[in-house]
């Protein structure tokens, strides 16, 4: 297990015939998604649009997304690896037992039926979105469906791809991970690059309480972090930049309004395929930009304190 | 201004072969003379034009997939510390950009050509290229499988898809032309490959291999691009593949080519089990055909990641190693593929290629057609450059080596029964002159007065793998950039591009086509000139050959 087979979003465009959305809603959470890559474009080799894909849909709950599904399947909270490793068997024709496949809420005959679907196609795709991700089983069931994309591809064309959000959390990723070797979940404690998803992840950090101040960018944890972490975040000199109040403006010792990044600031954002696009700002912005604050905060500790040894204090940690 | 002084000169391409001379600095270039100024006493060590890597993967979307896949490779590689001239960064099989820089430098190695580079991602290799110090680069555009150029050939439009593809090199930045596994990609978005030369590619009728090769030498060509085509042949890796690279080259006579990471295509056998080398038959034909240059894309035994634009290939390595398997297909462009990989020297398959990439190092005669290179990292990350030097410059020490090899691989490999030697000064050409004038890089890979001042100074060692690995002085552009393994001053390097002429009304025609089959508007598509850092623009003129 491992890797991740993938494509961006104008292949899915052009050329899926199959799309499954397991664990997620864009409709209401990535609302341009169908419209704009996924369902309703005519392809290159998709003339008809929407009449040439067939979409799929898995989730715990009949969201919005299912209206616009040919085909739902509710699967019973916290069972999603139970069914992936099921699908994954049938699709190589192993067998599997029905009584454990119907604790997940599906029967065989449905996930059989998936599978000769998921076969049929010219280019089938999967994104996933959190609610497989972040629930019961968490990375474990990224990999396992990252897995049977890639194992489709001994029978037909497969891709599958995470369903990110969180403005440009794609472009933080990409930029970290060329510059210490890693995407997330870093500390340069020592003077280099570790990473550690679990012991240097934000979270776990805020948590444990093992931060003594926090610069915090791009990010509302305030809003999303366990109320331990928002408890540490609220005792420790915390500084955010932001175009708006938020959650961790609040509690921080310094908010820095900053102007909006591709409103009123220029840059680039990864989209979730992780193709660089640029950003041109539309108006003017009496704020300083986020690149900007940080340069002149940079600029300020390197002109008062000399180079210190790898033991010094820094802490870089990005969720 | 410097001198250097009482050194062991060894400058190919101005006939120099260790002669004992000054070497004066100025204003970041060679100078007859110089007054004044700081003096480094070269006494007994070696001074070559500092090395030039013509095909590598440092920088992109595909890299930095990597970097992400194997965090155990990261974990496992040498850190770099944070320090006073130094970023902090990770060496490995996928370095970070800072510690690239670093490790190349640190090697006396000061141009590098990455050499695959989608247009739709170009945005990204471009800044990962900026934040990559000291050395200079440049970087190929994949072409091979664009749909927009394949539909035009297909429609018989020669000429517009000549102009389309100097717009996407002037809309990318790129310095040259990269052709990956040429149809082979595009049928991959449909799960398939493209293995016969004269078929057509699924999904065309007209265009086959044999057509989008010699269509694209033909347009490199003709734009006068100075780096000629490209080339990563059909079935890369694949054994038997010796007749689809021989028929990839008998498609390109007439025009120039450079044939990439050659070992991967030099071999015999119908199968896995009956794979041989067959280096010999590639050199021979390849020594008769001066339009052709190579890199060796030799292999070592250890770990390794295999990065390629090669989508089907990678697929198939999946399969056969069971191991992690990364795959980003790139609308209407390229596709990529990443699997880590582990040679071994009790492998026969793995035993076989080691050989492969030394025989054809030996087997090409003229060391200014023939370069050396691991196709960083797929057959070996470039910081064992030295180990290969080590290999060529020793025939004993070659044949000590291969006695390890399995005795089935030995019966299939020649490299034995070479006694070819490397000299210091054909070392020099390999790694540095040939490269620079293949790439037409008139500044690089000499010391004549005018050239770029990108020097390296060894202390002279029978060890070739000491000597190259410390380099005793590193300089680029006239500063010293490494001492003794020590980062001393880092400064950006520049990067090199062209800007081919191309018919303005083509605008109006991909206008409509990529509002149709991309995903991002056409106005967002080309690099702004503002992402580059010391942008160099080369004449188009060709190359003198």
């Amino acid at each position: 297990m491992g890797g991740k087979v993938s494509c961006t979003l104008g292949e899915v465009k052009n050329r899926a015939d199959f799309v499954l959305y397991w664990g997620g809603n864009p409709a209401e959470c990535h609302p341009r998604h169908f419209t704009k890559y996924a369902l309703m474009p005519k392809g290159k080799y998709l003339p008809l649009g929407r009449k040439s894909r067939t979409m799929v849909l898995v989730d715990i709950r009949e969201t919005m997304s299912a209206r616009a599904a040919d085909i739902f399947l509710q699967v019973r909270p916290g069972k999603d690896f139970e069914v992936l490793t099921a699908l994954r068997a049938i699709v190589k024709g192993q067998r599997v037992d029905a009584e454990k496949v119907a604790e997940t809420g599906l029967t065989v005959e449905v996930l059989q039926d998936l599978s000769d679907r998921m076969k049929a196609a010219r280019f089938g795709v999967i994104f996933f979105g959190m609610g497989l991700s972040m629930t019961r089983g968490k990375h474990m069931n990224s990999a396992s469906v990252l897995t049977l994309a890639a194992e489709m591809n001994a029978f037909t064309k497969f891709v599958a791809m995470p369903m990110r959000g969180h403005g440009n959390v794609a472009g933080s990723d990409m930029v970290l991970r060329w510059t210490t070797g890693y995407p997330f979940g870093i500390n340069l404690c020592r003077g280099y690059p570790r990473f550690n998803p679990g012991e240097f992840s934000t979270v776990d950090l805020l948590v444990r309480g093992d931060i003594d101040a926090a610069l915090i960018l791009g990010a509302d944890p305030g809003a999303t972090m366990p109320q331990p972490g928002i408890d540490h975040l609220a005792r420790i000199p915390t500084i955010v930049l932001d175009p708006k109040v938020t959650h961790t403006s609040r509690l921080a010792r310094v908010h820095i309004t900053t102007a909006v990044t591709g409103i009123s600031a220029p840059g680039t954002a990864y989209r979730m395929d992780e193709v660089p696009l640029p950003l041109r700002p539309a108006l003017t912005s009496p704020y300083p930009t986020d690149e900007d604050v940080v340069r002149r905060i940079h600029q300020a500790l390197a002109a008062r304190s000399v180079w210190t040894t790898p033991s010094s204090r820094t802490v870089l940690a990005t969720a | 201004m410097l001198r250097i002084r009482g050194g062991k000169v060894y400058d190919p391409a101005n006939n120099i072969d260790g002669v004992v001379r000054d070497i004066c600095i100025d204003g970041g270039r060679i100078v007859e003379t110089v007054e004044g100024g700081r003096t480094i006493d070269a006494t007994g060590m070696v001074i070559m034009p500092g090395g030039v890597d013509i095909h590598t993967h440092v920088a992109g979307a595909a890299l930095n997939f990597a970097r992400a896949m194997t965090p155990e490779n990261q974990r496992q590689a040498t850190p770099f510390l944070r320090g006073p001239e130094q970023r902090a960064g990770i060496g490995g099989p996928t370095p970070t950009t800072f510690a690239t820089g670093y490790l190349y430098a640190g090697m006396g190695y000061t141009t590098v050509i990455e050499a695959a580079v989608p247009v739709l991602s170009a945005k990204h290799t471009h800044e990962e290229l900026r934040d990559t110090p000291i050395v200079d680069k440049g970087c190929c555009l994949l072409m091979a499988n664009n749909e927009v150029v394949l539909d035009l050939l297909e429609a018989g439009e020669f000429e517009r898809a000549k102009d389309v593809v100097a717009w996407l090199i002037c809309a990318a930045k790129s310095y040259g032309v990269k052709a990956v596994n040429p149809g082979g990609v595009t049928a991959w978005k449909w799960g398939g490959n493209a293995s016969q030369m004269s078929e057509p590619v699924l999904g065309y009728s007209k265009v086959t291999p044999n057509v989008i090769v010699s269509a694209l030498a033909q347009i490199v060509d003709s734009l006068g691009l100075p780096h000629p085509l490209h080339l990563h042949c059909n079935n890369l890796g694949v054994p038997g593949n010796v007749t689809t690279t021989l028929e990839t080259m008998k498609a390109l006579e007439g025009n120039r080519a450079h044939m990439a990471h050659l070992q991967f295509h030099a071999y015999g056998g119908s199968d896995w089990h009956e794979m041989r080398s067959e280096a010999a038959t590639i050199a021979e034909y390849f020594n008769a055909h001066p339009n052709l240059t190579a890199d060796a894309g030799a292999v070592l035994f250890g770990n390794s990641v295999t990065i390629t634009a090669d989508g089907p290939w990678q697929h198939l390595l999946y399969q056969l190693t069971g191991r992690k398997w990364g795959n980003l297909d790139v609308e209407n462009e390229t596709g990529c593929g990443i699997v880590p990989y582990t040679y071994k020297g009790s492998n026969v398959v793995n035993a076989v290629q080691w050989a492969v990439g030394l025989e054809l190092l030996l087997l090409i005669d003229d060391p200014w057609r023939i370069f050396l290179t691991t196709d960083h990292p797929n057959g070996a990350c470039f910081w064992r450059y030295p180990e290969i030097i080590h290999l060529l410059m020793n025939a004993d020490f070659r044949r000590e080596r291969a006695k390890a090899l399995p005795a089935k691989a030995q019966s299939r490999i020649v490299l034995p029964d070479l006694n070819r030697e490397y000299t210091l000064s054909e070392i020099a050409i390999i790694t540095s002159a040939g490269p620079a004038r293949a790439l037409g890089l008139s500044q690089k890979g000499h010391l004549g007065v005018g050239a770029d001042a990108d020097i390296a100074i060894y202390n002279e060692n029978p060890d070739g793998v000491l000597m190259f690995r410390y380099p005793r002085y590193v300089i680029k552009e006239g500063e010293i950039a490494v001492e003794e393994g020590q980062i001393r001053s880092v400064s950006a390097g520049r990067e090199f591009i062209v800007q081919p002429g191309y018919d303005p009304t083509v605008e109006d025609f991909l206008r409509p086509l990529f509002q149709q089959h991309y995903t991002m508007s056409f106005d967002n598509y080309p690099v702004e000139m503002h992402r580059l850092e010391r942008a160099e623009v080369r004449d188009c003129q060709g190359a003198a050959t």
